[in-house]
């Protein structure tokens, strides 16, 4: 027990068998942080392109969580939940692509084409019709955070009309940089085949909008996937977590100690190492998030 | 408490060079929140971050003459493992 205690004193705390400085904040020690750092680094980057797929798990996003957490926000709300829809994950999927061919981060695509047109190419023929962008998230929680901290997305999620809903989550190309782009797509079928009828739409940060169209009743399937995707991110972002408040820890100690007991040493400013870490640790929470629309 | 007495000693030594970091720091964070989801802008500011750190450093051990390799060194490591850490959530 006092060869564990002795440890973990010389780990965090100057005293005679360290040098009068916590062994972790060493150069030995910080030397080994780093090196593991890059060889995490190279390791990922290597690990993704042997699979032959970029960003193949960059994001702990997957269509079952969202599908659940938006079906939760609703259910909060006493509404009812929705339905994963093939065919809007169909529309969702193309509206994906077609960002990424076209290169534009908006509802519209730069000749025109509105998120309706997705919905009706894939044969789902709407009353009620939504659109929720997101891009570069790491995390399913953060995306519906994202979006119900905006109230026109929030409108679109919690709207009582819509019985459907449709997730792609695609990686690919946008401005030159690697994006992760979720595309929610909502919807109602209409039920009279061969109908002709008002049709409203709502994409986030547009009341509904009524054109004519007309429309048939289309099939409903449930179809879920992506429920296999690994979790690498969240323990990821706890073990820099844990990291960072370790090396905290030992530096506060090692400030505490040395100006106590006025040890003279030849090191950089503790006082600034816990502020830097502190603000790339704030720096981790908002990178994590990605931008809505 | 006796930490924050300390803490107070140091900063009072040297009020601008601290206050020049806790500035930048937040400008760090302001920078990311406005850039959040822009992942080349974001390593971009946070590259940009850690190199103000390390000159922030080299700065200070110069005006306290109390430059030397090591002290150096210890800038360089810590920041560049972090830059590391960090540059996995944001370019994957």
């Amino acid at each position: 027990m006092n060869q564990i205690i002795d440890a973990i004193y010389h780990l965090f705390l100057p005293k005679h068998s360290n040098n009068f400085r916590a062994k972790l904040l060493h150069h030995d020690f910080l030397t080994v942080y780093l090196v593991f750092a890059l060889v995490l680094t190279v390791g990922i980057t290597h690990l993704q392109n042997s699979n032959g797929s970029i960003l193949g798990y960059a994001t702990d996003i997957t269509t079952l969580k969202l599908l659940e957490l938006t079906n939760q926000e609703r259910s909060n709300q006493g509404m009812d939940s929705l339905q994963n829809n093939e065919k809007l994950e169909q529309a969702a999927q193309a509206k994906a692509k077609d960002i990424f061919e076209k290169d534009y981060w908006s509802h519209y695509g730069p000749s025109g084409e509105t998120p309706w047109e997705f919905i009706l190419g894939s044969g789902y023929q709407y009353e009620y019709a939504g659109e929720n962008l997101a891009k570069n998230f790491l995390f399913s929680d953060g995306v519906m955070k994202a979006w119900m901290d905006s109230e026109t997305h929030r409108d679109n999620i919690l709207r009582k009309e819509y019985t459907d809903v449709g997730f792609a989550i695609v990686n690919g190309m946008l401005n030159g940089e690697e994006t992760t782009l979720v595309v929610q797509m909502f919807g109602k079928p209409l039920y009279s085949a061969a109908e002709t009828k008002p049709e409203k739409t709502a994409e986030a940060g547009q009341k509904l909008a009524v054109k004519p169209e007309t429309v048939s009743t289309l099939p409903q399937k449930l179809v879920l996937s992506d429920s296999d995707k690994t979790l690498f991110f969240p323990s990821y972002l706890n073990i820099n977590l844990v990291f960072f408040s370790f090396l905290i820890l030992a530096l506060i100690l090692d400030f505490y100690f040395a100006s106590k007991l006025n040890l003279i040493h030849i090191k950089g400013k503790n006082l600034i190492h816990i502020l830097f870490i502190g603000f790339v640790m704030i720096g981790t929470f908002i990178v994590i998030n990605g931008s809505i629309l | 408490m006796e930490l924050l007495k300390h803490i107070r000693k140091e900063l009072k030594k040297h009020p601008f060079d601290y206050l020049l970091f806790v500035t930048i720091g937040v400008f760090f964070i302001l920078a990311l929140s406005i850039f959040q989801g822009e992942r080349l802008l974001e390593f971009i500011i946070l590259l940009a971050f850690v190199t103000f750190y390390i000159i922030w450093g080299i700065y200070h051990h110069i005006i306290e003459n109390t430059i030397h390799l090591k002290v150096v060194l210890e800038y360089v490591l810590i920041g560049f493992t972090l830059l590391f850490l960090l540059k996995i959530f944001i370019l994957p």
